[in-house]
């Protein structure tokens, strides 16, 4: 056969073989050298996958364990509408079950995207029922959500999580780095149906799962407070309010409340201002709750005993100004102790000027007022004590009975507390211990400094007793127990240096039982509609949440 | 030589000696040749087996692994969806022992505060005893 070929043709034949192969190797020869690296990347693209594992967000819980804040996978539904048969009758299935028109599921799904979704983080029973429907094209994927099972209880003290897994105000903020942990990171090879290989490679810096919280806040305590808030709002038409617990003996925070309020897990349609937590970033003229401060520097001075007694004539002139009683009562002869249980202003400003500017103005920061208490908190506010260079001589009248000095709700709790104790200004706390891997580590109370001598406090324990017994603060007596504390009623700056007429802030500070304080409670009331009388409200107030906490509490009567 | 040649090469390499004119004298036995053959066969054979159950071997032992991970791959999606489900348990179990919605609850069922606590001292009790 090979008689017919000539060897020219042979030749060429054999010589387009040779280049053919030569280029076939070479080519060859290219990709095992030089292209390798390029085909490695593509394959290795293909089949393995790089993928961040994120962390598990701390769970928060009170004091007894019950659950505040936890973070769950919900399931994320997702379409690919190239693999939905038929668009109408799907958006029309799924219409009730999201409880979403169907004309907007429509629209998603002809929108010509070929992948996206319908709903995000749907609750579970949602998310079965869509499973029910069997609906090709259809699919779920894990999403975390932040799950607050009490609802919008105690939700200025938690705070919130945005979309993007930051935890923003209260507790969430101010323990972001802790409660969120470490996200890993995980290399495998994957096979065509996007199922790890046994076989494959696998490489994973597993995650650090965030930090447990344990707060010093009591659920109950909590409750309380914010059903007792709500009612004085809904019976004072309120346009805020707030009410601190703190227990004296170590300065935990046992509940915060403010109003207005929001649900954390509705933040995007929450009024701007109700996210402010007005017990500890509001800062308010205190009035008459201020006495107390004054007169307790006032015996730890030496200036005056709880016997002194002043002329008591309606008004004190001082700095050239006349400061008068609320409603221009006159007392005549007055003790320091009837001060108290009078509100007197005139009386607060013979104390004070007993006192001078000086000492005042170092009891006044002693107390920790015009710093911030340094509560874990996000966003505290310090409030306002003017340096003693700006005041002017009338300011020591004013400052001594409440006037012309911003304090936060937190800062009066923390001082009643320290005359509750027996003299010790306490650093206000909100977590009681962290729980992570390494074991649980408890938060040791921090006592800042002693303001006033045991003496001190015990004497004015004794008078702010007397207060509620026999004077202006009786409607916060209990029976069975005894009480301290002290009302307040203060104007309303106004933005040109004046005050607001006819509108006032209600204010009560007090503990209970007084002879062993386990409770220190402050309770603010802005533009009461009764007016003056919004002390009445905020004394009810205490009465009611007092009662709750004390039969919580399981504490016996420390009176017959 | 390979396995394979010493399969192909068994029938051309059998041992028949050419004989001598002295092979009455140096000849070896038929029987000898022949186990030579026979033990060679079974080497290669055996070796042969040997690598075949090898081969098997790794392939089922492969298949098991790549089987058990797939299994494993499952059952780690079977444990997080009831990790998954027990948190769902325990939001929904703080969420019933809110004290907030207990409350409600009770006032719901016409349940009303007690106006006043009785309070019982142990003290003169244990000390009439």
């Amino acid at each position: 056969m090979t008689e017919g070929i000539s060897t020219t043709r042979l030749r060429v034949l054999f010589a387009l073989f040779a280049i053919a192969t030569l280029l076939l190797s070479l080519r060859v020869g290219y990709w095992q050298t030089i292209g390798r690296s390029a085909l490695l990347e593509g394959a290795t693209d293909q089949l393995r996958s790089e993928v961040v594992t994120l962390a598990q967000r701390g769970v928060i819980r009170d004091r007894t364990g019950a659950i505040l804040a936890t973070t769950v996978d919900l399931r994320s539904l997702y379409a690919i509408p190239k693999r939905i048969p038929d668009h109408a009758a799907a958006a029309a299935k799924l219409a009730p079950v999201l409880a979403t028109p169907a004309a907007t599921i429509r629209a998603a799904l002809d929108s010509g995207a070929e992948w996206l979704y319908l709903k995000r983080r749907l609750p579970e029973p949602v998310a079965k029922a869509v499973e029910a429907l069997a609906i090709p094209g259809l699919g779920f994927e894990p999403e975390p959500k932040r799950l607050y099972p009490n609802e919008a209880l105690a939700a200025h003290l938690l705070g919130f999580v945005n979309d993007d897994g930051i935890g923003q105000y209260g507790v969430e903020g101010a323990y972001d780095k802790i409660l969120r942990g470490v996200p890993g990171r995980l290399v495998v090879e994957r096979d065509p149906k996007d199922r790890e290989l046994a076989l494959g490679l696998r490489t994973a810096v597993p995650p650090k799962n965030g930090a447990d919280l344990v707060l010093t806040i009591d659920l109950v305590v909590q409750t309380a407070i914010e059903r007792e808030l709500r009612r004085a709002v809904e019976r004072e038409k309120l346009t805020s309010g707030s009410i601190v617990v703190v227990d004296p003996r170590d300065g935990a925070v046992l509940g915060l409340a403010s109003w207005p309020t929001f649900d954390p897990a509705r933040v995007a349609v929450a009024d701007p201002e109700a996210l402010r937590d007005r017990a500890v970033s509001w800062a308010f003229e205190p009035g008459s709750t201020m006495k107390a401060v004054t007169i307790a520097a006032g015996i730890d001075q030496h200036v005056v005993t709880p016997t002194t007694t002043y002329e008591d004539k309606g008004y004190a002139v001082i700095g050239g100004r006349r400061l008068n009683n609320a409603q221009g009562k006159v007392y005549g002869t007055t003790t320091v102790t009837q001060i108290l249980e009078r509100s007197a202003n005139a009386g607060a400003v013979f104390v004070a000027s007993r006192l001078g500017q000086d000492p005042l103005y170092q009891y006044l920061r002693a107390f920790g007022f015009g710093d911030a208490t340094g509560v874990d908190l996000a966003a505290e506010a310090s409030g306002a004590v003017r340096p003693l260079a700006q005041w002017y001589p009338v300011d020591v009248g004013t400052i001594a009975f409440g006037q012309g000095i911003a304090v936060t709700p937190l800062q009066v709790a923390m001082a009643y507390a320290a005359i509750a104790n027996g003299g010790t200004l306490y650093r206000p706390r909100v977590v009681a211990a962290t729980r992570d891997a390494d074991g649980e580590h408890r938060t040791a109370p921090v006592a800042v400094r002693s303001p006033i001598t045991p003496d001190t406090a015990d004497t004015l324990r004794t008078m702010l007793v007397s207060t509620v017994d026999r004077g202006i603060a009786h409607g916060a007596s209990l029976a069975g127990y005894s009480v301290a504390g002290k009302t307040g009623t203060a104007q309303i700056p106004s933005g040109d240096g004046r005050y607001v007429d006819d509108a006032y802030i209600s204010s009560f500070a007090g503990f209970v039982p007084a002879n062993d304080p386990r409770f220190v409670v402050v309770i603010v009331l802005e533009r009461p509609q009764t007016k003056l009388l919004g002390t009445v409200t905020a004394m009810d107030t205490f009465h009611d949440l007092a009662l709750d906490m004390l039969r919580n509490a399981r504490l016996q009567p420390d009176r017959p | 030589m390979t396995v394979a040649q010493a399969v192909r090469a068994a029938p051309v390499r059998r041992p028949f000696p050419t004989r001598s004119r002295h092979a009455h004298a140096t000849a070896r036995p038929r029987s000898a040749g022949t186990t030579w053959e026979v033990r060679t066969f079974v080497i290669v054979s055996t070796a042969i087996c040997a690598v075949f159950l090898l081969v098997v071997l790794y392939l089922v032992q492969a298949t098991t692994v790549a089987t058990r991970g797939y299994d494993a791959q499952r059952l780690e999606s079977v444990r997080d969806e009831l990790r998954r489900q027990n948190a769902l348990l325990e939001v929904e179990s703080a969420r019933l022992d809110s004290p907030a919605r207990i409350e409600v609850e009770a006032r719901r069922l016409g349940l009303v505060r007690a106006a006043a606590v009785l309070v019982v001292q142990l003290e003169p009790i244990a000390a009439k005893r």
